[in-house]
């Protein structure tokens, strides 16, 4: 919440048509305000904790890193909310705590902005200290000594997620060398001793 | 913190200056200034030992205050050689004292862990032992020869060799400490070895504290003092 008790809210959405009717759509409700539009979702800068509601057009993130959206953004427990301009598989929207479509009336968006926070307060999806499943193979992968480049290609995302994955997964555990990472997932068994000589 | 505000000067007791952070003491160690100085001030201890005020003031400062930088122009060519004996000390007591004594509790640690827990640690930890004898080395070997034949011979000789290729790599160093002492806290089950756990956190804790410091006398005093002798030869 920001000072005068609104809900913060993150936007990211390429289109600057459609980022600028959510957003006078959001501001016109006391209730919440946009404190930032993003048009790429690597401006993100996830260490700001008083965000209430991150709103995402999964088209921005790569397909494969749309199945684990909250840890490739880093947003732990914060709402969030798909901005969807086509249809999307429900594995993919199941992660959101709400999706606004870009045809909802600006009373359903605020409706449904409301409902992510309930959503969120009731069941946070993401414990902020666990790692994803994502990110313990991605792990595995590093304790193994694989580069970022040969990360990328065996799970075909780009360097950048392989990266902002490791940087979460780092942040996490509090482990930052390699050599830190691979004790940590030989001694949970991410890996087996025996795979290294 | 700059000089002006600085809590620490050459007319205050030496025995005040340790009492306002006990963590001084490691330098008065490594500078073979024995306790026992009564009401002496700093500036009549120093003189004793034929060190200068100044600069015990410098490496005081910059332990005691983090965002302390020094003033380096009133130091000396004799005030260089003061600081390379000083890190010399440093690596000694880190490798005669530091490490050993944490090696030693480490392996006394793992012996209670599961064989392969065991295994993992222990080569983590001679991994990072490895590795920070091999720095202290390479700055015994290359990097204080190069400055004592630059001061001496007052050029810098054949040698290629310049301070700005000096890796500061003490960083990386206290990552891996850091990551240890993590391990230790976190991923550890809890039944092993608690009361030694305290204890192993604690060494590693000064040692990376102290490390820290040690590698800000390089980078904060050593560094720039050499790079100006190197100009003077150019």
């Amino acid at each position: 919440m920001n000072k005068e008790g609104k809900y913060k809210v993150i936007l990211i959405e390429p289109s600057e048509i459609i980022a600028t009717g959510i957003a006078a759509i959001i501001n016109g409700n006391p209730k919440f305000c946009v404190a930032q539009t993003l048009n790429e979702p690597s401006y993100y800068n996830s260490n700001d904790t008083d965000v209430d509601i991150v709103i995402i057009n999964p088209t921005v993130v790569d397909y494969n890193d749309r199945l684990d959206i909250r840890s490739w953004l880093g947003v732990g427990n914060t709402a969030l909310v798909a901005l969807t301009h086509s249809n999307y598989e429900e594995s993919v929207l199941r992660q959101y705590d709400e999706c606004i479509g870009i045809y909802d009336n600006a009373a359903r968006i605020v409706q449904k902005l409301k409902n992510a926070i309930d959503e969120n307060n009731k069941n946070p999806k993401n414990d902020l200290n666990e790692l994803s499943s994502r990110e313990k193979d991605i792990l595995a992968a590093v304790a193994m000594g694989k580069t970022n480049k040969e990360i990328a290609d065996e799970f075909n995302i780009s360097i950048y997620t392989v990266i902002s994955h490791r940087r979460n997964i780092s942040q996490k555990l509090g482990i930052n060398s390699i050599p830190g990472l691979t004790v940590y997932a030989i001694m949970n068994k991410l890996v087996d001793i025996s795979d290294f000589s | 913190m700059n000089q002006t505000t600085s809590i620490y000067n050459r007319r205050m007791k030496m025995a005040d200056l340790v009492a306002s952070d006990m963590s001084l003491l490691s330098i008065l160690h490594r500078l073979d200034i024995a306790l026992g100085f009564g009401e002496a001030t700093v500036a009549e201890v120093c003189a004793q030992h034929n060190i200068s005020a100044d600069l015990f003031l410098m490496i005081c400062n910059i332990y005691s205050f983090r965002d302390y930088s020094p003033q380096i122009e009133t130091l000396t060519d004799d005030d260089i050689r003061s600081i390379t004996t000083y890190l010399r000390a440093s690596h000694r007591f880190y490798s005669t004292i530091c490490f050993p004594t944490l090696h030693n509790n480490i392996h006394k640690m793992v012996k209670e862990l599961d064989d392969v827990s065991r295994r993992l640690i222990d080569k983590f930890y001679d991994d990072y032992d490895n590795e920070v004898t091999s720095h202290f080395q390479y700055e015994e070997e290359v990097v204080f020869p190069y400055i004592e034949d630059l001061l001496s011979k007052g050029q810098n000789g054949n040698s290629e060799y310049r301070i700005s290729l000096f890796e500061h790599n003490h960083g990386n160093v206290n990552e891996k400490l850091n990551d240890l002492s993590n391990i230790i806290i976190k991923y550890l089950n809890k039944d092993y070895a608690s009361q030694l756990r305290f204890e192993i956190l604690g060494e590693i804790h000064y040692i990376s504290n102290d490390l820290m410091k040690h590698s800000n006398i390089e980078n904060k005093l050593l560094v720039p003092l050499v790079e100006k002798i190197e100009k003077r030869y150019e």
